[in-house]
């Protein structure tokens, strides 16, 4: 193992507040600040098309005109809700592109480029292990390429990621043990190498990591720590990514299992002072989460959602579309008559019906993180729990799980 | 031209009358009466006669005036708004009876009423009368005193069949003497109430003596030890009180409960059968009027908690067995809102980790223990056959028979009994062993069976290892578990220590170029 210089820092993360095991913090990358706990909306910044369509993307289109405050959506600021971003290096072929456009696409750094000169948001770019575990490559429609921890990082530091990752081999709630250990020798390998390449990188380094409880992170760090031999890591990354949780996104009691174990274990190792982001988890398991110990989320949720007509009422409940009443909401897109008229279906676009339904869903789940954040920052647990006793806890469904995490984490009810 | 409907007085005094089915009531009605009077002590008397019985009741409270003597032998009457009795029925229950004879003092006037033959003039279809008369007093001599002779029993009051025991599982459960009012405002008043019964109905003791406050059996959060370490268990939950908001407004509902195992159970009063009076139960005036045991999870077992929701918004029928308004949105919030509080209480880890868990394992303990003896008789009777149809299990028993050839000793198998919790009888140099059976060494753990009742697990492989850490780490079955690969065994300590030999077949035809694993890290 060569020597790895620590570089200046260019990431840092202060806790403020603490209830229980949940906490409030503030999240520095290069001089731009974010406050925890909080998601990261995911966005194509790249979907197909030129700069005269916002490079396209359908629904992800609007969003990106709704960040940027154009014309088209009539204006007004969004940006606020963009201040963190989340796009992978997968998404970029998602819509078939050709070798010309992908070459366009990643020539500049997206803040760089003219049509995004305006975003000053931190834009977090995901390596896309989960999407190369069965396809080693971007393919394209007349293109391919191998993706490798090299290729990879090279193309997260043309868009000019703020915070990037390894590239992972994410785990599958099925894989046997052996599937597992060979998982994260490959992870482990390119978290090292990884390393290596990113020693003067201008942005925040993370290491993701997977495993579904405490003896599997455990091994997993082992795998990790043996590649890099008795460096210690925490000198080297700047916060910490837990994946593979995604196929477990409705089983609630196995996202906190995960999340509570990988707590437990970072302060173990030495490594609690690091930002814990989960990748791929959010809306109406990040209360939980976040009593659990995350800071950071990012989800498409917002809109999945607003695809299957859903508007969100609060993280955990939506209604359908044609039954909303766009007048018991005051956020900036139901205060729109333009925009209302578009969600009620009066546009020529499908896209235009679903983007403001997406954007209200964002600034919806934004504002309940952000009350959130403000209750941790107050006196005690109990302003968490009540929250999350009023919120989740009314839900049916993952009441118990609720219930769980007062007990384990914020101290219980009795 | 107007005409009112007619009411028939005397079929409705007969009615009400008979509405009541259980006449403990009268001493449901005469205690909340004496409360209300302000008394700090209720006497109840009850002889048995041949006529029939006699019921007396004395309070030290203020007294009744003329008005209130009134409504107390008019229908439909009373001077109460919310509280128990408001309807005005609940006294005419003494209307079953040979003579009512009321005495009570109150500012200074004495008032001694007497109606004859109530019960029989009813019956005529004639109204009974009563007549007051009114003599002074001092002061400061107050209190009532009302005599029910020959009261009619009809059903279910026989006095022979009264005892103390009786009668106070009824006060506790059913009147004001089992009130939970003192959790939630400390201005509860204190009331005694005493019963004496006739020693030809009961000399078991002279007299019974309770107050006006249900209490829970004493906490004790820690397992006791022996065979049945769970059933005194018991932990106490606060007084809650909740507001909710619903259609007709908002109401509050106040909480208070235990959970408890069989032995601080039995210490509470008795109504009924015991063993279905358990879960959460509505109340109104602190006085408990049905189940709802449907908010508590389908996973749990009612029988183990005893809560007390009371909603002062609740409208009771006549006799306050049941809750009439059903159907509002009060009582579907109030159902919503009951869930939503049980299930924090179903999942406080005492309950499931401390009280559920030790009940748990005593069980598979006794379990274990009830099956030892049954294998040493299937040890006893041993017969070679070895046909085995090649199901997974069996599969690693046909596998175990091919190591023999690659192995330093032989272990054959004797008997597989594959429904038995301890499947196979090994015969391993000589050795009878008995033996567990899986595919994976984690299947043992995961099927939650208990560790010691067997000599030997005998495995394909180990299985995940990271499972295996985990119990390592978090323990099983309340004690500690080490597997040491090394030497292939399981190390169990729980009070004792015992040790499982492990034998994985797989290690055995290590010809296949298989590394056998030493440790579990």
């Amino acid at each position: 193992m060569p020597q790895l210089k620590q570089t200046e820092q260019t990431a840092s993360f202060q806790v403020t507040a603490t209830a229980g095991d949940a906490r409030a913090g503030t999240l520095t990358i290069n001089g731009q600040s974010l406050d925890t706990p909080t998601f990261f909306p995911v966005l194509s910044f790249y979907g197909g098309g030129t700069k005269s369509s916002v490079f396209g993307g359908g629904v992800h289109r609007t969003i990106k005109e709704f960040m940027l405050g154009k014309e088209e959506i009539g204006g007004g600021t969004y940006d606020k809700y963009f201040r963190g971003t989340m796009t992978s290096v997968a998404s970029l072929t998602d819509y078939g592109i050709n070798q010309e456009r992908f070459n366009d696409y990643t020539s500049d750094r997206i803040k760089d480029r003219e049509t995004f000169s305006d975003y000053n948001g931190l834009i977090f770019v995901d390596s896309g292990g989960y999407k190369f575990l069965h396809n080693n490559g971007l393919d394209g429609s007349d293109f391919e390429i191998e993706i490798d921890q090299r290729e990879a990082f090279r193309i997260q530091k043309q868009l000019g990621g703020d915070i990037i990752v390894n590239l992972d081999r994410p785990i599958a709630p099925n894989d046997t043990f052996d599937e597992r250990q060979q998982k994260a020798e490959r992870t482990a390998e390119n978290a090292v190498e990884f390393a290596r390449l990113t020693q003067t990188y201008p942005g925040a380094r993370y290491l993701t990591v997977h495993g579904y409880n405490y003896s599997m992170l455990d091994r997993f760090f082992d795998h990790i720590q043996s590649q890099f031999g008795n460096i210690d890591i925490s000198t080297l990354f700047d916060g910490i990514a837990l994946g593979s949780l995604v196929p477990k996104k409705d089983d609630k009691a196995a996202l906190i299992t995960a999340v509570m174990d990988c707590v437990e274990i970072m302060e173990e190792r030495g490594l609690a002072d690091l930002p814990l982001h989960v990748l791929g988890i959010g809306s109406g398991s990040i209360p939980l989460l976040v009593a659990a110990g995350a800071d950071t989320f990012d989800s498409t949720t917002y809109i999945q959602n607003a695809i299957n007509q859903k508007y969100a009422v609060s993280l955990t409940k939506h209604i359908p579309l044609d039954a909303v009443d766009f007048n018991q909401c005051d956020c900036a897109v139901c205060s729109d008559p333009k925009l209302v008229n578009w969600m009620q279906g009066n546009t020529e676009y499908q896209k235009d019906v679903l983007g403001p339904v997406a954007m209200h869903n964002l600034i919806i789940h934004r504002q309940e993180v952000r009350e959130l954040r403000q209750r941790i920052k107050q006196h005690g647990t109990d302003p968490v729990i009540d929250y999350l006793d009023e919120t989740v806890g009314r839900n049916d469904s993952i009441r118990k799980q609720t219930h769980r995490v007062v007990n384990e984490a914020l101290g219980g009810y009795f | 031209m107007k005409q009112h409907p007619e009411v028939n007085e005397v079929q409705e005094f007969l009615e009400i009358a008979s509405d009541f089915e259980d006449p403990l009531e009268i001493i449901r009605e005469s205690l909340s009466n004496a409360y209300d009077a302000g008394a700090t002590e209720v006497v109840i008397t009850i002889r048995d006669s041949a006529a029939g019985s006699d019921i007396i009741i004395e309070d030290d409270g203020h007294g009744m005036s003329r008005d209130d003597l009134k409504s107390f032998f008019d229908l439909g009457n009373s001077r109460k708004t919310d509280s128990i009795g408001h309807k005005g029925h609940g006294t005419k229950i003494f209307y079953k009876s040979d003579r009512i004879v009321v005495d009570t003092a109150h500012n200074g006037s004495n008032f001694h009423a007497v109606m004859d033959r109530p019960w029989e003039k009813l019956n005529e279809k004639t109204l009974p009368e009563y007549e007051v008369s009114e003599t002074d007093t001092r002061p400061g001599n107050t209190g009532t005193r009302i005599q029910i002779s020959g009261f009619r029993s009809g059903e279910g009051f026989d006095p022979q069949s009264l005892t103390y025991d009786k009668i106070h599982h009824y006060l506790k459960w059913k009147t004001i003497a089992g009130s939970t009012a003192h959790f939630f405002d400390d201005s509860q008043r204190e009331m005694e109430v005493v019963v004496d019964l006739d020693d030809e109905i009961d000399d078991t003791r002279d007299q019974l003596t309770t107050t006006n406050q249900l209490t829970f059996p004493r906490e004790q959060l820690q397992p006791s030890t022996g065979e049945f370490p769970a059933t005194r268990m018991c932990k106490h939950y606060p007084p809650r009180k909740i507001e909710f908001e619903h259609d007709e407004g908002s109401s509050t509902v106040e909480i208070v409960g235990m959970i408890g195992g069989k032995d601080a159970r039995n210490e509470l009063p008795t109504y009924g059968r015991h063993s279905v009076q358990f879960g959460v139960w509505l109340a109104k005036d602190h006085i408990k009027v049905e189940q709802i045991n449907e908010v508590l999870t389908h996973d749990n077992e009612f029988i183990h908690f005893f809560f007390i929701a009371n909603c002062q918004n609740l409208e009771l029928a006549a006799n306050r067995g049941k809750v009439r308004n059903k159907a509002s949105s009060l009582y579907k919030t109030l159902k919503q809102e009951l869930k939503h509080y049980m299930t924090k209480i179903a999942e406080d880890p005492w309950f499931k980790e401390d009280y559920l868990e030790t009940r748990k394992r005593a069980q598979l303990r006794r379990r274990a223990q009830s099956q030892t003896t049954s294998l040493e008789e299937r040890l006893e009777s041993i017969d070679t056959n070895g046909q085995f149809k090649p199901t997974n299990r069996s599969e690693v028993l046909l596998a175990l028979e091919r190591s023999n050839n690659e192995a330093d000793n032989s272990i054959t198998v004797k008997e597989y009994k594959a429904d038995h919790e301890v499947p196979a009888i090994l015969l391993d140099d000589d050795t009878l062993r008995t033996s567990h059976v899986y595919v994976e060494l984690t299947e043992h753990f995961e099927d939650d069976y208990p560790l010691g009742s067997a000599d030997t697990i005998l495995c394909w492989s180990y299985g995940d290892i990271d499972i295996l850490r985990e119990y390592e780490r978090n323990g099983y079955h309340g004690g500690d578990v080490e597997i040491d690969l090394q030497d292939n065994q399981i190390i169990y300590h729980h009070e004792d220590r015992h040790t499982v030999d492990i034998i994985t077949v797989s290690d055995r035809l290590a010809a296949l170029e298989h590394q056998p694993l030493t440790s579990l890290d």
